[in-house]
């Protein structure tokens, strides 16, 4: 269906895509094949890189803080990413209606993703203190001798290997906002007419969840959930930078995207992160082309 | 077929209003069971919000709904027992035809194979039954109403409403689904409640037909009765088309035969004399002078319309063989016997 332009707008055309080709070519695809390439090199940023070949690749396969990294990387992905989604599912769904305070409401939900990202995480800092923290204050009402109800020790987030990963999926789930904003939207686009048919069939609020809310935000969710993926890889970074530093000890919370930045910055290795970031890209792609399969049932059903 | 049936739908002073805006004013219908009747009126007038009503997918400001004897007034849609055919058929994208009929079964736990069994009868019942494991969008316009009244018929309701079921699909697929729509009632002996704004649609199809007008109820009764004693101006003119012409009594057209009933202009106020344009005669000898404006011939028939010497516009239906022909003068005529005459100011009719 699509019309082919005419030399003057095919003209026109290149002329306003310039801009946009000479940043990408400049500051994305440049870098990033100048990283591919020092990937197969050592290079401390001080002396010029030397051809290692596939030194690199092989040394991370043996590297355990790597291992470590990749593994934190993959539970995050696994664990975040559908909660993230299945959270700002439940907000767009509690809030796509016009009522008093839904406004409000989608504000809040919105504001945390707003926060820049420094910013959130000194705030999660505070929130995460096991002493005097809200969050902590908040599971020991009730309790006795800083026990929780149930007696139980409060959670040391920031100190304890298995609590601390949890910390940083709990930040992670409230900067849904923009999937939050697309799934209110995807609701919203839904036909009115569908709903209130399942209301004549008198389908209950589960089986209009179920059977028609679901399967017709599918299409978006999967989407979603595709870019939360690769999203995740960069949102794990800044608080396990800013909160955790990678830790607790053994390397908790350090990341595939601390490790690269570490490896690279900190330890001047700058070949054998761009071998990292290689194996990160990798990953990337496998994972968006493995749901984009699962998913692939999914498209075309917006034909009515 | 008088006083209420307790098996039918009664509607009892029905209000609504549409974000505050009344909607409906006291509105009093009376469906009998394995009645078809038809809600007829222009745009706006208030036609869905009634269906919308029935099926309580909008509440009431006043009045009470009543369907087979219970009084549904304040329960909630899937406990009227009704079935709705949305104009958009608001069928399931995302599930098969035989999938979306059965839902209503589905839903209410009806087990899998036996809703599948009715979803099949009900689809061989308007005859979609090959389209079963089709999606809708796969369907045509045509096809995608079968589905959706099958969808509606499924579940046996005790009244079905339908949305201006037709007013999607092309004017050969109108006419023949009209067709079906109206022996699927005869089969079914179902009640029905049919919206639509096509006057054709409404006196072909109805046992009676309920003349909606800003949210009043102008008129019910036959398509006979609608068509042959208009109880308003409105009803005379929203029926039949080209419109009825409407003119003062006392104006220039002097109707001939027996004159009715009382003086023509009474002291409750002036009179209007309405005829339609069959009833026009273009060669009478003491008839009105008049000249034509264009003349529109279809097929058979010829639409000429005319401006009276006083600058007054006539429609005149004539055999397409004796047309006139544009600038031409004739004088225009019509008989007593064939005029409606309503009051001017208030538009309700003056004589039986």
């Amino acid at each position: 269906m699509s019309v082919r332009p005419d030399a003057r707008s095919r003209r026109q055309l290149a002329l306003m895509l310039t801009p946009y080709l000479v940043g990408l070519v400049g500051l994305v695809l440049l870098p990033a094949l100048v990283t591919l390439g020092l990937a197969f090199t050592e290079y401390d940023l001080l002396r010029p890189p030397t051809w290692v070949g596939l030194d690199n690749l092989t040394a991370l396969t043996d590297d355990p803080i790597f291992r470590v990294a990749l593994v934190n990387s993959l539970v995050f992905a696994l664990v975040a990413v559908p909660l993230r989604v299945l959270v700002a599912l439940g907000l767009a769904l509690l809030l796509h209606r016009r009522a008093l305070g839904v406004g409000s409401a989608r504000g809040a939900a919105l504001l945390p993703t707003a926060v820049p990202e420094i910013a959130y995480g000194l705030l999660w800092l505070w929130l995460f203190n096991p002493l005097y923290g809200p969050i902590n204050q908040l599971l020991r009402t009730g309790g006795e001798n800083g026990l929780t109800v149930l007696g139980r020790t409060p959670p040391q987030w920031l100190t304890d290997p298995t609590d601390a990963r949890a910390a940083i999926i709990l930040m992670s789930l409230f900067t849904m906002g923009e999937t939050f904003v697309v799934l209110l939207a995807a609701r919203r686009s839904l036909p009115r007419d569908v709903y209130e048919m399942a209301a004549l069939e008198d389908a209950t609020g589960w089986d209009v969840f179920r059977r028609i809310t679901l399967p017709l935000m599918a299409p978006v969710l999967a989407l979603l959930a595709v870019r939360d993926v690769v999203a995740s890889l960069h949102f794990t970074f800044v608080p396990a930078f800013v909160v955790t530093d990678g830790g607790p000890p053994p390397y908790s919370t350090t990341y595939l995207s601390l490790f690269v930045y570490q490896t690279g910055f900190e330890y001047l290795r700058y070949g054998y992160a761009a071998a990292a970031t290689l194996v990160m890209i990798l990953l990337t792609v496998a994972a968006v082309v493995v749901q984009w399969r699962l998913f692939r049932r999914y498209r075309g059903f917006y034909r009515l | 077929m008088s006083g209420p049936d307790p098996g039918g739908l009664v509607l009892d002073g029905v209000s609504a209003a549409y974000r505050g805006t009344p909607v409906l004013h006291e509105v009093d219908l009376t469906v009998d069971r394995g009645e078809l009747l038809v809600v007829l009126g222009p745009s706006g007038a208030g036609k869905s919000t009634v269906l919308r009503v029935v099926a309580g997918l909008e509440p009431v400001t006043g009045g009470r709904v009543r369907i087979a004897g219970r009084d549904v007034t304040g329960s909630r849609p899937g406990r009227r027992n009704v079935s709705m055919v949305f104009q958009s058929y608001a069928l399931f994208p995302h599930l098969s035809v035989a999938e979306n009929i059965a839902f209503g079964l589905e839903v209410r736990d009806v087990p899998r194979r036996t809703a599948r069994e009715r979803a099949r009868a009900a689809a061989e019942s308007v005859g979609c039954a090959a389209l079963l494991d089709r999606r809708p969008g796969q369907l045509s316009g045509g096809e995608r109403q079968r589905v959706a009244l099958a969808r509606a018929l499924v579940r046996e309701p005790d009244v079905f409403l339908l949305d201006e079921p037709l007013s999607n699909l092309d004017l050969a697929l109108r006419v023949e689904m009209r067709a079906e729509l109206r022996a699927l009632h005869d089969r079914l002996g179902a009640t029905m409640v049919h919206v639509t704004h096509d006057q054709t649609e409404a006196l072909v199809l109805a046992d009676r037909i309920a003349v909606l007008r800003d949210g009043r109820v102008e008129q019910v009764g036959t398509p006979d009765e609608i068509w042959r004693t208009p109880a308003t101006r409105f009803v005379a003119r929203f029926v039949g088309s080209p419109a009825m012409n409407l003119l003062p009594a006392d104006g220039p057209v002097r109707p001939r035969g027996d004159s009715p009933p009382g003086a023509l202009v009474t002291d409750t106020g002036r009179l209007e004399i309405g005829f339609r344009p069959e009833a026009v005669t273009l060669d009478a000898a003491d008839g009105a002078p008049a000249t034509v404006d264009r003349v529109e011939v279809v097929g058979e028939d010829a639409y000429a319309y005319l401006t009276l010497a006083g600058g007054e516009p006539v429609v005149a239906r004539v055999p397409a063989v004796r047309r006139p022909h544009r600038d031409d003068s004739v004088r225009v005529g019509v008989r007593w016997a064939d005029t409606h005459v309503f009051h001017a100011a208030t538009g309700l009719r003056y004589r039986p």
